[in-house]
């Protein structure tokens, strides 16, 4: 019933739906069967477009439904978690570009940057944050910076974040054009916010992000523009300086 | 451990908490402004078992004015794959967490082979899917260490190898397992138009002492079959069914399903205080007091 559910197309053999399910007066068992085929596309369809409202204001309803069926026929859910249906939905994308058999058309890069960024907008609004105190976040027990549990990082091929945030606004936004744009998102007072950064400051905020000390992260920067970005990212809440700094390192507070 | 009384080991004064209805995102600002009179919320579990942002500060905040009722729709209680620990630990440190009055979920199962359908699947109902289910309700209740109730689904399909009728099913499965049920109104209307059976029949049938809860919400008729679609009032003939249910159980926690198009928030408390209305009703014709909750003016 499984198979049948999630892959209407398969072929099976005449018979075997009224040979498992009964008939009703007004149903035969194909029609049945095809009530839960239609009621299960549904409610993925429309927490696939729930989770990527931008991506269906981008490419109207009908197209993103086909790009998300190709999407949930490929990759069936394995979460008890709806909000999670969409976890592997951008490489999905990217694996399957439209434009593999063609020439590079920027707006699949768009397309595909946008799936990140609605991904990781849900992640951090859901997961855990800073919030309450005591949070956890991660990184080395001893560290001079502890990185906030709900900071993502992500290099977009445009700046995507601009029409994310019209769609959840219901703001009409032109496409997104190309030009490299690296995001910080994180969460303060339960609001997810995105902030664009300069390329050096990702590229220090992503070493920080994934265990370097904070004097190598920021150490090919300016002192004073490396001092300037630990005050900045501890002020949006994206890293904690720790009290006892290591002054052999240089971090300044 | 599992529980024994013959309420499926929830006192008896938890199966008369009044009437609640489920709560839904969009009404939570309404509900953080004003703290309306509501017996009871019933949430989503799913909703809840990861969540640390602001959804989850909002309902630990409701939980600490309100009794909670966690409802779930990823048990699969009837699946033949393992049951899943790390989603009973979860709904376990939930529970705790919000002092979750009970758990509940469905007699369906979603998905086998690690994969999730989300949709609330028809069981067989033969003696070996009963076998199978209580004996994981049984492993669910002592995992979790409180009582499971379960619900009855509205089903568009039954199975040719189904050898008893659902309300044996569910009858055998609750004395079985010593669950206690959940007894959706709603979904034994719309069950009965779509197999052909008398909901009254399936109604009495019951071990009525072991329903604790009862739900009603709307549907939609396609002439053909009925869906379970969450989306519209409470129809007459559910309400009809209601009253027999009340007469029945002698009154239990009730609460009203609302999920499409809507409404306000005290258009959805109207709805729940039509049901109170109904068990009032029940109550004065048939004995000389309120059966749960009490009458709101």
């Amino acid at each position: 019933m499984q198979t049948a559910l999630l892959d209407p197309g398969a072929a099976a053999p005449d018979g075997t739906a009224s040979r498992v399910l009964t008939a009703s007066a007004q149903l035969g068992a194909d029609r049945r069967l095809a009530l839960y085929q239609h009621g299960c596309r549904m409610r993925l369809l429309e927490s696939m477009r729930s989770l990527h409202p931008a991506l269906v204001r981008l490419l109207g309803q009908d197209l993103f439904d086909r790009f998300a069926q190709e999407y949930l026929d490929a990759c069936p859910s394995r979460s008890y978690l709806l909000s999670r249906l969409d976890e592997h939905f951008a490489e999905h994308l990217q694996r399957n570009r439209p434009d593999a058999q063609g020439e590079h058309e920027p707006w699949v890069d768009v397309l595909i940057d946008l799936a990140r960024l609605e991904r990781l907008y849900t992640e951090v609004l859901d997961g855990p944050g800073t919030e309450e105190p005591g949070h956890t976040a991660h990184g080395r027990d001893a560290a001079e910076v502890t990185v906030a549990p709900c900071l993502r990082l992500l290099r977009t091929s445009a700046p995507v974040h601009h029409y994310l945030i019209a769609a959840l606004r219901g703001e009409d936004a032109d496409l997104p054009q190309p030009h490299p744009t690296w995001l910080a998102i994180s969460r303060r007072d339960y609001v997810v916010v995105i902030r664009e950064l300069a390329s050096d400051a990702y590229t220090a905020l992503h070493a920080l992000s994934t265990g370097a000390p904070a004097s190598r992260a920021v150490g090919t920067a300016d002192p004073l523009r490396g001092r300037a970005w630990l005050r900045e990212w501890a002020a949006a809440g994206y890293i904690t300086v720790n009290v006892r700094p290591c002054a052999e390192e240089g971090i300044v507070r | 451990m599992t529980v024994s009384a013959p309420d499926g080991g929830l006192r008896p004064d938890t199966r008369r908490l009044g009437f609640g209805v489920g709560l839904r995102g969009p009404h939570v600002p309404f509900i953080r402004a004003h703290w309306p009179d509501v017996d009871f919320f019933e949430v989503l579990t799913e909703n809840y078992l990861h969540c640390r942002g602001g959804r989850r500060r909002a309902l630990d905040e409701i939980a600490e004015r309100y009794p909670i009722l966690l409802h779930g729709v990823c048990l699969s209680i009837g699946s033949t794959d393992p049951l899943d620990r790390d989603y009973l630990a979860r709904l376990r440190r939930l529970a705790d967490e919000v002092q979750a009055v009970w758990v509940s979920d469905h007699v369906c199962w979603t998905g086998v082979a690690g994969v999730n359908t989300h949709e609330l699947l028809p069981l067989p109902f033969t003696e070996e899917s009963l076998a199978h289910v209580v004996g994981r309700v049984r492993m669910v209740q002592d995992i979790l260490e409180r009582p499971l109730v379960l619900e009855n689904p509205s089903t568009y399909a039954g199975f040719t190898a189904s050898t008893m009728t659902e309300w044996e099913f569910l009858s055998r499965l609750a004395d079985d397992s010593d669950c206690a049920l959940l007894l959706d109104v709603n979904n034994v209307y719309v069950s009965s138009v779509n197999h052909g059976f008398d909901p009254h029949t399936y109604l009495r049938a019951l071990p009525h002492q072991r329903v604790v809860q009862t739900h009603l919400a709307g549907h939609t008729d396609y002439g053909t079959h009925i869906v379970d679609t969450h989306d519209a009032a409470v129809s007459p003939q559910v309400w009809d069914l209601y009253r027999t249910a009340v007469r029945l159980t002698g009154g239990v926690s009730t609460l009203v399903e609302w999920d499409d198009h809507l409404p306000s928030f005290p258009e959805l408390l109207a709805e729940a205080d039509r049901a109170r209305a109904h068990a009032s009703a029940v109550a004065h014709a048939s004995s000389d007091a309120p059966p749960t909750g009490g009458v709101r003016g």
